[in-house]
C-alpha cells in the first residue's frame, strides 16, 4: 500500500471535518475522493499534503509515518483548485521553481522544464505570465509545476472547479491520460460525481467526514453500500410509496427507495412487451436535452424521470404510455438493498 | 438646476436626489478653503521675475536645505519600508501576546501633535537623554544633528507604511505560500520570492506616502534638528524664517518648489507602480 | 526548528522597534513632566495661559471637525451616488491639503489674509483681523484636516453602491429621508472613525497654526504652540506637563480609533 491513513480525526472549532478515516491507496493508482461541499474530502486531500496536521491518527506514505513532517519535505505534488501560479514569473520560471529549490544545475532544470513545456502541449508559451493564459493552460502550468521536482506522489485539489464546462471535458481527459502516461499514485478531490466516474481508477465517497464506500466507479454504481452511495452517484430519484409499482412490494423496514432513469423503460402501448410487469403513465411534459429526450412521467401518482433516445417512436406531451421499471435500491437509514421488479422474467437487460 | 443636471450627469443617476445640492456645496468650501488659498500662490509668484525666483531657489543655504530634507527623508522612508514590512508581517502572519495592542500602537505618531513629539524626541536623543547618554559616551550625537534628523522622520512614516503594506498581506491568497511550501521552498525562500513581488506596490505606496509626509514635516522635526545652517536646517524652517523676515516672495518660491517635487515624487510612484502591476495584472 | 527561532526574532525585533520609536517617547512625556513633583505639574498644567491655550484649541478643533464634517458627507454624497465627469478630479483636488507641507498651508493663508494679501483691503475695510487671530487659526486648520472625513467616506460610500438609496428615491423618499433612514446606518461607524481622525489632526495641528498665529499668549496660542513656547524657554518640565494633556488625548484617540476600526471592519462584511 503506497499511502494509508490510519484512524484520522481532525476537527475545525465544532465542524467534524474527519471522524476515524481509514483507508490505502496501491501505488500507480488514480484515486477521486468525491463527496459534497463539506464532506470533508478536501480537509483530508490536506492532511496529507501537511498543509493541516491531523488531531490523532496516523499518515503513512511509502511505508513512512509522516505525522508532524512539513509539507515542503514530503515530496509531494499539489496542483491547486484556483491554479496558485506566481503571479510575477513567467512560465518557464512557475515550473523551474520546485527545481530551484533542489538546487538542480541550469541545464538539468532547463531540460526538464522544457520536457514537461512539450508534456502539456504549450511551447511557446515558457515567456508568458498567468495573466495571459486562458483557465485551462493555466492548470496545466499548474500541472508541470507540481511534477517538475519528480513527487512520488501526484495531489489535485478540485482541479477542475474553476475551469468553463467545455473545456473541462477536454482537460478531463487530458489530465487521465498524462497521469497514466507519468504513471505517478495521484489522489484529486472533486465534488462532480460525473467527473469522478470518468477520471478515477477507484471512487472514495465522503459525507460529513465519514467514508461512505470504497470501490471502482462500476461497483459503486451497481452495488452502493449505503444509502447515501446510493443516492450520490446516477441521477437519483427518491420514491416513498414505492409498493405502487407493477411488480413491487413495500417491504417492512425499507420506508424509501431510489431510483435512475435508466431503470426505466418507456414504450408506446401498443407496443409494450411485458404487460405484467408494466403500469401505464402519463407523459407530464418532454425536455430536448441535446443528445436525448428527458421525459418527464406521472406513474400513479408519482412523478419520475426517465431518458429516450431521439432514434426510437415520437412520443407526445399528454399522451399515456406504458412504463416498465426493471430496479429499486430500497433504503432505511443505514442500509441499501437491490429490489428487481417480481414480475419481470425475461432476462437482465441492463444499461448504463 | 434640471439643466445642470441633464448636462453632467450620466442618465442612470437623475434618480437620486441632492446632486446639485451636495456637488454645490462640495465645489464651493473646496473653492473657498483649498483652491483660492492656492491659487493666491501663483499670483504672488507672477509678481517676481524670474530671475529673482531663480536666485531665491538657488541661494546656498537654500540648497544646503534641499540636501538635508532629501537626504534624511530618502533615509528615514527606506528605514520605514523595511520595519514597516517586517511590522506588517508578524501583525498578520503570528500570534503572539500583546500583539493586539502593538497594532493599536502604530497610529501614534498621527494621533499625537507634532510638537509634543517632537520636544519628547529631542530631549531623549539629547546628550542627557535616556537614550542620548548612550550615544554620547562614544561620541555620537544625536539631538541637533542629521541623525536626530532622520529618527524624527522615522517616527512620523512608522503608520504609514505598515498600514500600506497590512491590508495586502492580510487579504493575499494563502494558496501561494502553500504552493512554494509544498514545492519544498523555506518559510525566507516563499517569503523573498513569492511574498515580496506582491506586495511591491503597496511598500512603494508607503514609501511615497512616508518620504513626501517627511519632506514636508515641521513640527516632529524642527526641535531636534536644532536649526544649524547648512548643517540640520529643513526646507520648511528656511521657508518658516523668511516668513518671520516678512519675506513673502522668497518664502512662496520655496514652497513652489516643495510643492513640485511633491508632485514629481507622486506622479513617479505611481508610473513604477503601473509598471509593476501590469508585469502580473497585464 | 529554525522557523520558529526566525519568527520569534522578527516579532522581538519588531516589538523592540516599536518600544523605542514610541514607547519611549511617551514615557518620557508622562516621566518628565512628573519630575519636579506633583505640585509643580499641577500648577503647570492649571496655569491661566494653559487653560486658554487649551480652550483656543478646543475651540479651534470643534469648528474644524464640525465644518469638515459637514463638507466631507456632502461630498462623499455628491461623489458616490452619481457618475458624472470629473469625477476623478475632483477627488484628487480635495486631497490636496493632505500631500501639502504645513508650513506651506500657513504661508498661503498669509497670501491671501495677510498685510499682502489680495483679500487685505476688504478685510481693513470691514476691521476684520484673520491673520495673527483667531479666525486665521481657525482657517488654517480648517485647511490641514480638510479632507480627512471625505477620505474616510468616500471609498466606504463608493463600495457600498447606490442601488437602496436609488430604490428609496424611486418609492418618492426625499433626501433627508434617504440620508437619515438608508444611508446614514451604513456609514456611521466609518463617519466616527472619518470625525476622529480630524480631531487628531486638529488637536495637534502645529506649523500651519505656527504660521498664521503670531504666538499671542492668552490670545493666539493653541495648546501645541505653548508647548513650543514653554520648551524654548527652557521651561521643560512645564512643557511637558502640558504635553501631557496632549497624549492623554492622543491615547484616548488611539483606543477609540481601535474600538470604531474593529466596529467597521464588521460592517464591511
Amino acid at each position: 500500500m503506497y499511502v494509508q491513513l490510519k484512524n484520522i480525526n481532525k476537527k475545525f472549532g465544532s465542524y467534524q471535518a474527519a471522524e476515524n478515516i481509514s483507508f490505502s491507496i496501491e501505488k500507480g493508482k488514480l484515486i477521486g475522493l468525491l463527496g459534497p461541499s463539506g464532506s470533508g474530502k478536501t480537509t483530508i486531500l490536506r492532511m496529507i499534503a501537511g498543509l493541516e496536521e491531523p488531531d490523532s491518527g496516523d499518515i503513512y506514505i511509502d511505508g513512512q509515518c509522516v505525522n508532524g513532517l512539513p509539507a515542503s519535505k514530503r515530496g509531494i505534488g499539489f496542483v491547486f483548485q484556483n491554479y496558485a501560479l506566481f503571479r510575477y514569473m513567467t512560465v518557464f520560471d512557475n515550473i523551474a521553481f520546485g527545481l530551484e529549490v533542489q538546487k538542480k544545475d541550469k541545464e538539468y532544470t532547463k531540460q526538464r522544464v522544457n520536457e514537461l513545456i512539450e508534456l502539456i502541449g504549450l511551447k511557446g508559451l515558457e515567456n508568458r505570465r498567468p495573466h495571459q493564459l486562458s483557465g485551462g493552460q493555466k492548470q496545466r502550468v499548474a500541472f508541470a509545476r507540481a511534477l517538475a521536482p519528480n513527487p512520488h506522489l501526484l495531489l489535485l485539489d478540485e482541479p477542475f472547479a474553476a475551469i468553463d464546462a467545455k473545456v473541462r471535458k477536454e482537460l478531463r481527459t487530458w489530465l487521465r491520460e498524462t497521469i497514466n502516461k507519468v504513471g505517478i499514485t495521484s489522489i484529486f478531490v472533486t465534488h462532480d460525481q460525473e467527473e469522478a466516474v470518468e477520471v478515477a481508477d477507484e471512487i472514495i465517497i465522503t459525507n460529513t467526514g465519514h467514508i461512505e464506500q470504497i470501490g471502482s466507479p462500476v461497483e459503486i454504481y451497481k452495488n452502493p453500500a449505503t444509502p447515501f452511495a446510493a443516492r450520490f452517484i446516477g441521477e437519483s430519484m427518491i420514491v416513498e410509496d414505492y409498493g405502487r409499482f407493477s411488480g413491487f412490494e413495500l417491504e417492512e423496514g425499507y420506508e424509501k427507495a431510489v431510483l435512475r432513469p435508466e431503470f426505466i423503460k418507456v414504450t408506446r402501448t401498443d407496443k409494450e412487451v411485458y404487460p405484467h410487469a408494466s403500469q401505464r403513465a402519463i407523459i407530464e411534459d418532454s425536455l430536448f436535452r441535446g443528445n436525448m429526450l428527458e421525459l418527464r412521467l406521472n406513474v400513479s401518482g408519482i412523478k419520475l424521470v426517465a431518458y429516450r433516445s431521439l432514434e426510437d417512436d415520437f412520443l407526445a406531451v399528454g399522451e399515456e404510455v406504458s412504463v416498465l421499471i426493471y430496479r429499486l435500491y430500497l433504503y432505511n437509514d443505514t442500509q441499501v438493498r437491490l429490489a428487481e421488479n417480481k414480475s419481470f422474467q425475461a432476462s437482465d437487460i441492463f444499461t448504463i | 438646476m434640471h439643466n445642470f443636471e441633464k448636462t453632467f450627469l450620466k442618465r442612470k443617476s437623475r434618480v437620486i436626489p441632492g446632486f446639485g445640492l451636495s456637488i454645490g456645496i462640495t465645489v464651493t468650501m473646496l473653492s473657498l478653503v483649498v483652491l483660492i488659498p492656492l491659487f493666491s500662490v501663483f499670483l504672488l509668484l507672477s509678481e517676481s521675475t524670474f530671475s529673482d525666483f531663480l536666485r531665491v531657489i538657488t541661494d546656498k543655504q537654500t540648497i544646503a536645505a534641499y540636501q538635508v530634507s532629501l537626504s534624511c527623508s530618502a533615509i528615514a522612508a527606506v528605514v520605514n519600508v523595511v520595519f514597516g514590512i517586517l511590522l506588517a508581517w508578524i501583525l498578520t502572519r503570528y500570534q503572539f501576546p500583546m500583539r493586539r495592542i502593538l497594532d493599536g500602537l502604530i497610529e501614534l505618531p498621527l494621533a499625537l501633535p507634532t510638537a509634543v513629539a517632537g520636544i519628547a524626541l529631542t530631549t531623549l536623543y539629547s546628550e542627557q537623554g535616556w537614550i542620548g547618554r548612550w550615544f554620547a559616551k562614544i561620541g555620537v550625537k544625536i539631538s541637533y544633528s542629521k541623525t536626530g534628523i532622520v529618527i524624527a522622520m522615522i517616527f512620523i512614516g512608522i503608520p504609514l507604511v505598515v498600514r500600506s503594506v497590512q491590508p495586502v498581506l492580510e487579504k493575499l491568497d494563502p494558496q501561494y505560500e502553500e504552493a512554494a511550501q509544498v514545492l519544498g521552498a523555506s518559510r525566507s525562500r516563499t517569503f523573498f520570492k513569492v511574498v515580496l513581488p506582491e506586495i511591491l506596490p503597496a511598500a512603494l505606496t508607503g514609501f511615497g506616502l512616508a518620504f513626501a509626509k517627511s519632506i514636508g514635516e515641521y513640527g516632529s522635526v524642527v526641535f531636534i534638528a536644532g536649526n544649524i545652517p547648512y548643517e540640520t536646517q529643513i526646507v520648511p524652517l528656511i521657508i518658516m524664517n523668511k516668513l518671520e523676515q516678512f519675506n513673502y516672495p522668497a518664502a512662496t518660491a520655496i514652497a513652489f518648489v516643495m510643492v513640485v517635487f511633491a508632485f514629481l515624487l507622486l506622479f513617479g510612484i505611481n508610473l513604477i507602480q503601473a509598471h509593476i502591476q501590469k508585469i502580473a495584472r497585464g | 526548528m529554525k522557523e520558529n527561532i526566525i519568527k520569534w526574532l522578527l516579532i522581538l525585533i519588531g516589538a523592540a522597534f516599536l518600544g523605542i520609536m514610541l514607547l519611549l517617547p511617551l514615557a518620557a512625556v508622562l516621566v518628565y513632566s512628573l519630575r519636579q513633583g506633583f505640585e509643580v505639574f499641577f500648577l503647570a498644567v492649571t496655569d491661566d495661559y494653559t487653560v486658554k491655550a487649551l480652550k483656543l484649541t478646543l475651540f479651534t478643533t470643534v469648528i474644524s471637525v464640525a465644518v469638515n464634517t459637514l463638507f466631507g458627507v456632502f461630498a462623499a454624497w455628491g461623489i458616490s451616488k452619481f457618475q458624472f465627469r470629473g469625477k476623478q478630479a475632483l477627488t484628487t483636488l480635495i486631497d490636496i491639503p493632505f500631500s501639502i507641507s504645513p508650513i506651506i498651508a500657513g504661508l498661503v493663508f498669509i497670501l491671501v489674509f495677510g498685510r499682502i494679501g489680495w483679500a487685505y483691503p476688504l478685510l481693513e475695510a470691514w476691521d476684520i483681523k484673520i491673520v495673527f487671530a483667531v479666525p486665521g487659526i481657525v482657517l488654517a486648520t480648517i485647511f490641514v484636516t480638510f479632507p480627512f472625513v471625505a477620505r474616510e467616506l468616500i471609498p466606504l460610500m463608493q463600495a457600498q453602491g447606490s442601488d437602496e438609496e436609488e430604490a428609496a428615491a424611486l418609492m418618492g423618499a426625499k433626501g433627508l429621508r434617504i440620508f437619515r433612514k438608508v444611508t446614514f446606518p451604513h456609514i456611521k461607524w466609518g463617519l466616527l472613525y472619518g470625525i476622529i481622525l480630524c480631531t487628531a489632526r486638529a488637536l495637534g495641528e502645529f506649523g500651519a497654526v505656527s504660521v498664521v498665529s503670531g504666538h499671542l499668549r492668552g490670545k493666539t496660542n493653541t495648546l501645541p504652540l505653548h508647548v513650543e513656547i514653554l520648551f524654548n524657554e527652557f521651561k521643560l518640565t512645564a512643557a511637558f506637563a502640558v504635553s501631557s494633556i496632549l497624549v492623554l488625548i492622543a491615547v484616548l484617540i488611539l483606543i477609540l480609533r481601535n474600538i470604531v476600526e474593529y466596529r467597521v471592519k464588521r460592517e464591511e462584511r
